[in-house]
């Protein structure tokens, strides 16, 4: 109540401000005045409270002032700065006892804005009053809204969850269990009971398949798959509005202005993790819910280890989690889960279905009704918070090293009405979080949408998505070398789920990734014109694919398209052509180790011909490129006439793409020759200064094009380059 | 019936022309703003509420590389409106000259079959439908970005590609429903 009172005390300050006047004398009156007048308010709010509690059963409501006046002040009150928890004990219990019959009844309930908190007693008080059978049914729904908009800031529920029955019993009444549906927060696991799911059941086939019904069943579901056994259809979003409620805007307002005032009383009577978070739980429903749920008092402590069970919250420390792994009891609201780490480690460790179908079920209810649905067409008016959840989420994923399902069918959903540019790193983010898709389902659910989204957006969404795409891929070879089976058939997908997939099928998924990567560097380096950015991007991506082998046991190796290929052979940045080189020589290394396999084991995977012609085709072009000096010499690539070549008259045609003449390692060969050569114009491009510029190449740290060499052109080095050098003509 | 027709001008040098329609006019503006400011190339932005142009402005009309339709979901009118205005172009500008933006479509309020409708006229000419969130600046900008990457390939600026080669790639195309996410 004091509380309360000070509160108004700061309203009243600026009405006093109306006496304009300088004066310094005026001061101490004003004071004064400002002093009087918060008096009288406090007293007439008290008194007004008072004759809510003193009012006699049967007193006329029509034409008495003394009832118009108080309800005023107490309205006033409650819309500026919301109401104390004595206050709103003494209003619902006037209220639902019904003692100026029902008029007033709807209009108090509507003015019941908490300012901090509600106590339990007078809610569980409230059902009781509600079971006596006197309040008609349009007050009986809007008592339950409230209560649902309240629900959590009601500072305790245990004894409200013993009044459950009570609660459910209200289910056989149609209009009120229109409203029914949102009551998940009541929804514990202990109290889902084959007598309720029986009664719900037999409502159904009464009532035909309500959407508020359907609600509630799926719901029962997800707390207890195992009792209900009815399908419940996919598509339900029309089944309630959560926002169409006519407390929501006021209590918004109310928590506003009292701003850190009401965190502060939260914090005190709830064990709050987040303290600034805990206020605005209801109004935004993508702010993660503080883990408060449960017990918060010693003596509740007591009883529920007696029960053996141990409330998440309670557990602070590590150690405290494993000595207790056997009987956590999960908060209410499992999208706190997402904001403590040792919930995340008791997820992982715990290989819990129906813990993580409950966050599922959160996240996916989070997604739809908030995020990808909201009401206003997208105004991120809240994108602070959005971006502060996403984040979070993606944090959790990143800690369980895994995407979670709900998060996944969004985005399946997202990406086809995506802007490419909202909330970008987070959705790239999540994107290379899923799991891998069959390949039959990947084209439509996550290619085509970005195909379209890649190809109209700027270079730097290119170079996002090729980077989410390489995280992607990543991640798929690891769960495949994590999570393959010893005899080489099943993988298990995601270690919660139980849907596997063959290796045939594996293979299939990433090869469609790798190719569909490969389309998109290719048309995207040719529409940017070849940007070093987007082609070290591709490059990072194809430095994953060349050791699908060796590094991640995945018998697959797939070749980079020529769009790929020449663009990043012929780039003007030494680095790239550098990493070409790597590239290509870790192909090597895999064929080679493949090849062996294949010679050793019967059963080892073979390699298409066309990968290996492909692979012998860009060697032959690189080396004769770079080291032979014998461009457009042989092969099945580039073929040019030699009068044609001649007529471009290009001097030594055949050597503009060697090391020296390559344009980009034209300045190091003019650095190599000023500081050996000095003044003196050897004939360099003989054995010996030939192999003195490769090993000073080598030193300028191009380690790929090293690697290259020793693995591909010789193995001996230098004494090899120079008989190499001497094929030359 | 005065078609508006791709190639019945000549082109200016680094200049490239682009034609908003928008019957409600909540985008329109904010997004022509955005497009002028680009440097690279002299960007001429056309306004218009729906076709046909008027007669009487056919001179000093600049060849248009670039049709947009801007369809707000939230109302009927503007999709029946872009339905309508589509029959004034000549055919040429369906090979890769038009494209659709698609505003409000994550509203709560729209009907699932009018996104399907926009989504099926856009896949039947063979255009892009692009997505924008109107409502911050930072969305505007977004859009205007992609607009004018389009515009730009349309507009012949860009080598190596054209609006017929990037509107294969990014055209719409028809997603067979997609599973809500369901709870077994």
């Amino acid at each position: 109540m004091a509380e309360a009172f000070s509160l108004i005390h700061s309203d009243r300050s600026c009405l006093g401000e109306q006496s304009v006047s300088s004066q310094s004398g005026n001061r101490s009156v004003r004071v004064a005045e400002k002093e009087r007048r918060k008096n009288e308010a406090e007293d007439s709010f008290v008194l007004a409270l008072k004759y809510f509690t003193d009012v006699e059963a049967g007193t006329p409501v029509t034409g008495n002032d003394d009832f118009e006046n108080h309800l005023v002040q107490v309205e006033k009150v409650a819309y500026s700065r919301g109401l104390a928890p004595e206050a709103i004990a003494t209003m619902l219990e006037f209220a639902m006892s019904s003692r100026m019959g029902n008029g007033p009844c709807v209009r108090v309930l509507k003015c019941l804005l908490p300012a901090s908190v509600v106590p339990q007693d007078c809610v569980v008080r409230a059902v009781a009053w509600l079971c006596v059978g006197k309040i008609p049914v349009n007050t009986k729904v809007l008592f339950v809204k409230w209560v649902l908009t309240v629900f959590d800031m009601i500072e305790a529920k245990d004894q409200l969850r013993a009044v459950y029955g009570f609660i459910f019993s209200f289910v056989t009444e149609e209009t009120l269990v229109r409203v029914w549906h949102g009551y998940n927060c009541l929804c514990f696991v202990v109290l889902v009971r084959v007598f309720r799911v029986r009664k719900l059941l037999e409502l159904q086939s009464k009532l035909g398949r309500q959407p508020f019904l359907l609600h509630l069943l799926s719901l029962y579901k997800v707390f207890c798959p195992e009792l209900v056994t009815l399908s419940v259809p996919s598509r339900m979003r029309s089944g309630f509005k959560n926002h169409v409620n006519p407390w929501k805007s006021a209590l918004i307002g109310v928590q506003k202005r009292n701003g850190l005032q009401v965190a502060s009383g939260i914090s005190l009577t709830v064990a709050s993790k987040e303290k600034t978070n805990s206020r605005k739980r209801k109004l935004c429903h993508l702010e993660l819910p503080a883990m408060n749920s449960v017990v918060n008092n010693e003596a509740k402590t007591e009883q529920s280890y007696s029960l053996k069970v141990v409330p998440l919250v309670q557990i602070n420390s590590f150690a405290q989690l494993l000595e207790n792994m056997h009987r956590i009891e999960l908060p209410a609201q499992m999208g706190s889960l997402l904001s403590s780490s040792l919930a995340l480690q008791y997820l992982d460790c715990v290989q819990d279905e129906s813990a993580l179908l409950r966050l599922n079920f959160w996240l996916g209810h989070a997604f739809q009704e908030e995020f990808l649905f909201s009401g206003d067409g997208g105004a991120c008016q809240n994108s602070e918070e959005t971006l502060q959840f996403l984040n979070r989420l993606l944090c959790a994923q990143n800690f369980l090293q895994e995407g979670f399902y709900s998060s996944e069918t969004f985005l399946y959903k997202f990406l086809t009405l995506w802007d490419g540019s909202l909330f970008r790193p987070q959705i790239l983010g999540l994107l290379s979080n899923i799991p891998v898709i069959p390949s039959s389902q990947i084209e439509r659910l996550v290619f085509e949408p970005l195909k379209q989204l890649y190809f109209t957006s700027s270079l730097f969404f290119k170079c996002g998505l090729l980077e989410c795409m390489t995280n992607m891929l990543l991640r798929w070879l690891t769960w495949h070398s994590v999570y393959a089976l010893e005899d080489d058939l099943d993988i298990s997908l995601n270690s919660h789920t139980s849907i596997n997939m063959t290796l045939s099928g594996f293979k299939d998924s990433v090869m469609e990734l790798i190719h569909f990567v490969g389309h998109l560097a290719c048309v995207g380096l040719r529409l940017e014109g070849c940007h070093s950015l987007l082609l070290s991007f591709t490059l990072d991506f194809y430095e994953t694919v060349c050791d699908t082998f060796l590094k991640y046991g995945l018998p697959l190796l797939v070749m980079p398209p020529p769009g790929v290929f020449y663009p990043a052979f012929l780039a003007t940045e030494t680095v790239s052509v550098d990493r070409l080189a790597f590239i290509m020589h870790r192909y090597k290394i895999n064929l080679a180790s493949a090849k062996s396999q294949e010679k050793l084991t019967e059963q080892a995977f073979h390699i298409s011909r066309q990968t290996i012609s492909e692979f012998n085709h860009y060697v032959v072009v690189m080396v004769n490129c770079l080291w032979n000096s014998k461009m457009f010499h042989t092969g099945p690539g580039v073929q040019l006439r030699e009068e044609l070549l001649v007529k471009s008259n290009v001097p030594q045609y055949w050597k503009r793409f060697d090391l020296i003449h390559h344009h980009a390692f034209m300045s190091y060969a003019f650095d190599f020759h000023n500081q050996v050569c000095g003044k003196k114009s050897h004939p360099w491009h003989h054995s010996k200064p030939w192999g003195w510029y490769v090993e000073y190449l080598f030193t300028m740290g191009f380690d790929g094009l090293k690697q290259f060499v020793q693995t591909l052109i010789s193995p001996q080095l230098p004494a090899g380059i120079t008989q190499n050098q001497n094929q030359q003509t | 019936m005065s078609l508006l027709k791709p190639f019945s001008k000549l082109p200016n040098i680094n200049t490239a022309s682009i034609l908003l329609v928008e019957s409600e006019e909540h985008l329109q503006q904010s997004l022509a703003d955005v497009l002028v400011e680009e440097s690279s190339i002299t960007v001429n932005v056309r306004l218009a509420k729906s076709l046909p142009l008027p007669k009487e402005n056919d001179k000093d009309r600049p060849r248009i590389d670039l049709v947009v339709f801007i369809i707000n979901l939230s109302s009927e009118q503007s999709f029946i409106s872009a339905e309508a205005s589509l029959k004034y172009l000549d055919p040429g500008y369906f090979l890769g000259k038009v494209c659709f933006m698609v505003t409000s479509a994550r509203s709560a309020a729209v009907p699932t079959e009018r996104m399907d409708a926009v989504r099926k006229l856009a896949a039947s000419l063979h255009s892009p439908l692009l997505f924008a969130e109107h409502q911050t600046s930072e969305g505007v900008a977004a859009a205007a970005e992609r607009l004018l990457g389009i515009l730009k390939v349309s507009a012949g600026v860009v080598p190596m590609t054209t609006a017929l080669y990037l509107s294969n790639l990014t055209r719409c195309t028809l997603p067979t429903d997609i599973e809500q996410p369901s709870f077994d």
